[in-house]
């Protein structure tokens, strides 16, 4: 049996292997957020190099680790989230593809290397942060402006909200509101977070990632929701708007990394280099709308987005801005904090 | 007819009407889909402001819907090529494999006797019965321990495992209202068993297969739960690429995909349904 | 040829080619992961996915009440998700039953053609994608879908009613998903339904009450159990109706082994969540297969 077992192993490695050879050839594979880059940009670079590029996408950070260890290995380039580029380098997923190295380094924001494990650059791409604040619907609410208003407004219409389905961006509003780091490793206080959003709960309609259509079409009111819900506002500024509320948020940058088992390494070292080129930023801030870390593409950003308070918020804004940091394993501080509000 | 029926003489015409309502329910979902699928409002689907087959052409490469709010993220229609393309290749591949694998299982436990026969009939059971998510995840963990690259490689032997059991059922169903002594009087005349199995029993149960493999292909086809745990690499199937779309937001393109896979589902359905009820 | 190449060992060894694939399947891609599973179960956590090769008892005490009391502390939540999932499974397994039932006596009491029709219509909506069904759902109950819309249209709500992300939308959306696994057995009995017993209980003076309880319900059970089970057991698995129809507000158990799974990185609590789901399914299972061997010797006697 265990003779067999090991024969359909080997033949199905050989299977696989020969699969990865055929694709060893001008290709490039992405793994990638979902609705994270524009995709005119990847068309002009698999154009400009000759190299077939496709891209697969996840929804948490968690998932994409989650599938990368069970052996997804045949993508290139991931976007985590700065703690999990600190995780991945430590677990030794990444190998350094030196962005530093490159041309273009010099219109990186040096205040974007925000990874602990990776303070110089020598391992990926720091791609584009935002905040996390609330979308809304402007016929429903006219102006929202803080968490408290949020709350307000759900309690006197339950249901007509809704928050992220994500433990630590949701707990990390209840941390916020009850004056704790997002980061807190304090048990009283993630409980006091606990206890915040569990109050809150009876009038959130649901813990959900798609907020845009529900909030556009008017079933809720507001959503949590990331900054990239401004193009949407741009697109319709009469019915919907977006805020940082005044007490705070969390924010997120995604760096873009190098796989240590990367088919094309060489593709994605040339793909690096193409993001950094400023009209490519440029024109990839334009559709994420988000914050931008590539100096020289600020000047070629439209006046509506150097200007928006939610992608380009001034200094005092920023400073309330908390990103994540990797928690270890507290992070079951927060798991089953979320387990029970997810109940009960 | 019995008499509680006949003194109260509404009864059909009560059961009638419950007949409609009971397909109505099952029925008037996907025919709101078929609905809004033309509808050009792109924020609320649910209110008509006119006619349009946008939806559809931004699926074959249309030009890109105009005062859509998200137009900007509308997937590529090389996107949904490529995973249609996986998707098909996985079940046609699974649904072959199963059906040679299920078709053979019938055959020995239809015309042999041995030990241990009971235990593989609840063995050949226990898949369809084992919860998606169970088997889902207890495929994960297997390959990530035995060292797999999830694939579409992956997806296929995972849809195996369940489907055979599916068609070994269908199988033996044909099998079990099949006369025997065509098989006897061949082998009687000297056939050996291959030939027996070619020119006898084979063309007796093919009806069986085909609809065993249609069946199959069909559940590949549609399979989410499983495959969301063992996909990998570009191995993205048409359903996790919906799963994707569905988790970002409702959009009039997915509407539009739901009509066509839906059509394409009922027609393969349909054939195999027929060829299923065929009397032996 | 030896001697011993008879047409005995012949078909003995026919035998063993026809069986050794799905053996080797099984036996492999379908055993050997569902005892891997029960192993990581009592294993303990990566820190970041995956297993430590330690012996670890306590994803199950987090559940039942033996924590390690490090992160691990006893929490009946588990639990109570868990009961939730058997009463949403539950109440799945009735209001399909209440819709099925009529209509297996429907279709049964009609002329050849037109029943295969209908038959066939009922089994056809089985065959469209699990999420497009669901789906459809979403565009039915949201505040601004089909049903608000048309009551306020009518004049008869002024406010949207709140169905979408409710345990009521989960249940429903799992009546419409498993509607044909509960139609197909139930149709099979009712169809072999022997009127001749009806008659002579009304002949005996029984009433259509009396009737329906003491002989109708008694004959079409077999249907009525094989189709629950057939249902109850992907309804108490399941994850992708609660995570779309409920909001992720609405938690199952099949919700939390996906986030042991995917988010949380913790497969052996995953694992322990997963096999908690099989135990029950086994043990349902039993009972049914013990009770149909009882009544096989009853019968026999």
């Amino acid at each position: 049996m265990k003779g067999m077992l090991g024969r359909i192993v080997g033949m199905a490695s050989v299977l696989a292997l020969s699969a990865n050879m055929a694709a060893a050839e001008g290709k490039l594979s992405l793994y990638n957020w979902g609705e994270y880059i524009n995709p005119e940009i990847v068309d002009e670079f698999s154009k400009e190099y000759g190299v077939e590029v496709t891209l697969d996408t996840y929804s948490t950070n968690e998932e994409m680790l989650a599938r990368i260890q069970a052996g997804a290995s045949g993508y290139d380039l991931v976007w985590p989230s700065v703690h999990m580029h600190d995780i991945m380098q430590q677990l030794g997923l990444l190998q350094p593809a030196n962005p530093n190295q490159m041309p273009g380094w010099e219109n990186i924001d040096k205040a974007a290397l925000r990874s602990h494990e990776d303070p110089n650059g020598d391992y990926c791409l720091p791609y584009a942060w935002g905040a996390v604040g609330v979308l809304y619907n402007k016929t429903l609410i006219p102006e929202l402006t803080s968490w408290k208003q949020f709350f307000e407004y759900a309690k006197a219409n339950p249901g007509k909200v809704t928050m992220l389905d994500d433990l630590r961006e949701t707990l990390g509003v209840g941390l916020i509101m009850t004056g704790a780091s997002v980061n807190s490793r304090d048990p009283d206080e993630v409980a006091k977070a606990e206890a915040y959003i569990m109050e809150q709960k009876p009038n959130i309609g649901a813990f959900r990632y798609d907020v845009i259509p529900l909030v556009t079409a008017g079933d809720v009111a507001a959503g949590h929701y990331y900054v990239g819900g401004v193009l949407n506002v741009l697109q319709n500024p009469e019915l919907l708007g977006f805020v940082i509320p005044e007490e705070g948020a969390t924010m997120y940058q995604e760096d873009v990394c190098l796989l240590a088992n990367a088919p094309n390494p060489d593709n994605a070292k040339l793909f690096l280099q193409f993001l950094m080129r400023p009209e490519v930023a440029a024109r990839n801030s334009e559709r994420l709308t988000n914050g931008v870390v590539n100096t020289a593409a600020v000047d070629l950003l439209p006046d509506a987005l150097k200007s928006n308070p939610s992608i380009n918020p001034t200094a005092e804004v920023r400073a309330k801005l908390q990103i994540f940091e990797d928690l270890g394993k507290d992070l079951r501080l927060y798991t089953r904090a979320w387990d029970r509000i997810k109940t009960n | 007819m019995f008499r509680g029926f006949k003194t109260f003489r509404l009864w059909p015409t009560l059961f009638n009407a419950y007949g409609f309502l009971f397909l109505a329910f099952l029925y008037l979902p996907l025919g709101l889909i078929l609905l809004y699928s033309f509808n050009a409002n792109p924020i609320n689907m649910a209110v008509w402001t006119g006619f349009t087959l946008d939806w559809y052409a931004t699926i074959f490469g249309g030009a890109g819907v105009k005062g859509s709010f998200d137009a900007a993220f509308t997937e590529a229609p090389e996107r949904i090529f490529a995973v249609v393309k996986n998707s098909f290749l996985v079940a046609v591949s699974a649904a072959t494999i199963s059906t040679v694998i299920g078709t053979v299982t019938a055959i020995a436990l239809a015309r042999y006797r041995f030990v241990g026969k009971r235990f593989y009939q609840a063995l050949l059971i226990l898949p369809m019965l084992v919860p998606d998510i169970v088997l889902g995840i207890a495929l994960l963990v297997f390959f990530v321990g035995a060292g797999f690259q999830l694939s579409l490689l992956t997806i296929i032997i995972g849809h195996v495992t369940f489907l055979s059991s599916y068609v070994f059922v269908v199988v033996s169903t044909r099998l079990a209202g099949m006369d025997t002594t065509l098989e006897q009087a061949s082998a009687d005349l000297g056939a050996g068993p291959l030939t027996t199995f070619r020119r006898v029993t084979l063309p007796q149960i093919m009806p069986g297969v085909v609809g065993g493999f249609l069946l199959a292909f069909i559940i590949s086809l549609d399979d989410v739960v499983i495959t969301y745990f063992i996909a990998g690499v570009g191995s993205q199937t048409l359903p996790l690429f919906i799963l994707a779309m569905m988790r970002r937001g409702l959009r009039p393109q997915i509407t539009a995909l739901a009509v066509l896979i839906i059509l394409f589902s009922f027609v393969v359905a349909t054939v195999g349904l027929l060829l299923r009820n065929r009397k032996p | 040829m030896i001697a011993g190449d008879t047409v005995r060992s012949r078909r003995r060894r026919a035998l063993l080619l026809l069986l050794a694939p799905v053996t080797l399947l099984l036996g492999v891609f379908f055993l050997v992961p569902l005892g891997i599973m029960v192993v990581y179960s009592v294993l303990e956590p990566g820190l970041y996915g995956g297993v430590e090769w330690t012996w670890y008892p306590f994803n199950y005490g987090r559940i039942l009440g033996w924590p390690l009391n490090d992160y691990e502390e006893f929490d009946p939540i588990y639990l109570s998700i868990f009961l939730g999932s058997l009463k949403i499974a539950c109440l799945t397994v009735l209001f399909s039953l209440l819709i099925c039932y009529p209509a297996a006596f429907w279709v049964s009491r009609m002329g050849e053609r037109r029943k295969n029709f209908v038959l066939f219509l009922i089994t056809l909506p089985f065959f469209a994608n699990l999420l497009v069904r669901i789906y459809a759902w979403l565009l039915l109950l949201r505040p601004t879908g089909f049903i608000n819309t048309l009551l306020q249209g009518l004049g008869l709500i002024a406010q949207p009613l709140d169905m979408l992300f409710t345990s009521f939308a989960v249940v429903l959306g799992m009546v419409y998903i498993f509607t044909p696994f509960m139609f197909l057995p139930i149709y099979a009995n009712v169809e072999k339904l022997d009127y001749s017993l009806v008659r002579a209980s009304q002949d005996l003076g029984a009433t259509p009450l009396q009737t329906f309880l003491r002989v109708i319900l008694p004959l079409t059970a077999p249907g009525i159990v094989g189709g629950s089970i057939i249902v109850f057991i992907p309804a108490l698995g399941n994850f992708i109706v609660p995570a779309f129809l409920g909001g992720s507000k609405v938690q199952m158990t099949g919700n939390l082994i996906e986030r042991s799974f995917l988010q949380s990185r913790d497969w052996p609590f995953g694992a322990a969540l997963a096999l908690l789901i099989m135990a029950s399914v086994v043990l349902v299972l039993m009972i049914q297969l013990t009770r149909a061997a009882r009544t096989q010797t009853k019968g026999a006697v």
